[in-house]
């Protein structure tokens, strides 16, 4: 057989016209009580295609929300609340001291406690000098989220902000030069030590997995010289920048 | 029907069921004589014939005017489902829904039986049929597109969403294995 006989063979050959009635009215019927059914069912399925769409651009949304905005938030508040419930912070509080600062590290806050103001005759003393108190400068508290406890609380102490040798030779400088130096304090005074005035205002900075206290600027470079002789203690503020002794004060003597 | 009214009606079927109802009784005959053509078994015919048109009707709403008319989409689902049947060799019987008029089983199952006679009388077309239902699916479905159907290249590749050069070839390698086989018989 040849391709055109195959061809000729396929036109030629006489196909069955049947049709069977009663299946084409049966499916008929079928058909158009399956119709409302049918379209009921594309429409929902429109409603949810374009429903989709927006319950995941809202859901998106909502995530970014309690992500960005509520959780912080719901996080900062758990975390001094925690904190207001250490008995020693709550005397910090009450004699003054503010949440300056609160920051959230993973699954823990980091909380930090200032004074409202550092009283100029309030610093660090020798340990020879037991007369002069030691004073609160400040605390970072570590809050720990897993526990809802507090995990540390570190006291900030004017050292951690250390002057270059540089400024100790500008204040030695100074000392000696100073005329009200030589009026008002014995010649044999020692300067026992040099402290930077703390600084007004202190922030937490997010360091890699940890956290560090630093100082804002505050646009002033001064410093707290203290001496002494026979147990006597002075403390003098100096301005670094105006090569000036602001104050002395005499701070503490045997006895007192 | 041309296709401007086609495209009109099928808007119109999607709102109102008497409109599917009108393309229905328009394509019936001829899918179901497609589908009896490819499988030559009239039991067969008329539940691939039911899932073709149940299919149709699931999926009217979304169907879209691409260049495609309703007769080409009708045959492509009717191609699908039996190529499904090919496949697995056996086909889900759907049950119908009696008609208001009398229509019972019996009478069902008297017009196919005088169906299967009508459809024994035709020995050409069954014994063609049998070479043809030796050839692979792609072969079987534009070979009895193109000649039992009369279909055009074109529409053809819109059927089986096939390229024309594509379907030109399938007819030309499964004419050549289908006179292969008939060689072979004679």
């Amino acid at each position: 057989m040849t391709n055109e006989d195959l061809i000729k063979k396929l036109e030629e050959t006489s196909f069955p016209e049947i049709e069977i009635s009663s299946h084409k009215r049966r499916l008929r019927t079928t058909l158009l009580n399956k119709y409302f059914q049918e379209k009921r069912i594309w429409e929902v399925f429109s409603i949810l295609k374009k429903a989709i769409p927006v319950a995941v651009t809202l859901t998106i949304l909502a995530v970014l929300i309690y992500n960005y905005l509520i959780l912080p938030e719901y996080n900062l508040a758990q975390a001094r609340e925690i904190v207001l419930k250490d008995p020693r912070i709550k005397e910090w509080l009450e004699e003054g001291a503010t949440i300056k600062d609160v920051k959230i590290l993973e699954k823990k806050a980091y909380v930090l406690v200032q004074p409202a103001s550092i009283k100029e005759t309030t610093i660090i003393s020798e340990p020879q000098t037991p007369k002069i108190k030691e004073e609160f400068f400040g605390a970072l508290v570590e809050v720990d989220f897993k526990d809802k406890k507090i995990a540390k609380i570190e006291k900030i102490t004017p050292e951690i902000f250390p002057i270059t040798e540089k400024e100790k030779e500008k204040v030695t400088e100074i000392f000696k030069n100073s005329p009200d130096i030589k009026e008002a304090i014995p010649e044999e005074t020692k300067i026992v030590k040099i402290i930077p005035t703390p600084p007004p205002r202190l922030s937490i900075i997010k360091k890699g997995d940890s956290v560090e206290v630093v100082p804002e600027p505050n646009g002033e470079n001064k410093v707290w010289v203290i001496y002494e002789q026979n147990k006597k203690q002075w403390e003098s503020k100096v301005d670094l920048d105006n090569g000036k002794i602001e104050s002395t004060n005499l701070v503490g003597e045997p006895g007192e | 029907m041309n296709l401007e009214e086609e495209k009109y009606l099928i808007e119109r079927a999607k709102k109102d069921p008497e409109i599917f109802g009108k393309l229905y009784d328009e394509y019936y005959p001829r899918i179901f004589g497609y589908i009896l053509k490819r499988t030559a078994n009239l039991e067969v015919a008329q539940d691939i014939t039911s899932e073709t048109f149940l299919k149709a009707l699931r999926n009217i709403w979304k169907f879209r005017w691409q260049n495609i008319s309703l007769s080409s989409w009708l045959y492509r689902i009717a191609s699908n489902e039996v190529a499904n049947f090919f496949r697995k060799k056996k086909y889900k019987t759907i049950s119908l829904q009696e008609t208001r008029e009398p229509v019972s089983n019996y009478d069902l199952l008297a017009e196919t039986i005088e169906a299967q006679e009508e459809l024994k009388r035709h020995k050409d077309f069954l014994d063609l049929q049998e070479k043809i239902l030796k050839l692979p699916i792609k072969y079987q479905e534009v070979i009895v597109l193109r000649f039992l159907e009369k279909k055009q290249v074109k529409e053809i590749g819109e059927i089986l969403s096939r390229k024309e050069g594509t379907v030109k070839s399938l007819l030309h390698r499964g004419l050549e294995k289908l006179r292969e086989k008939f060689n072979a018989t004679n």
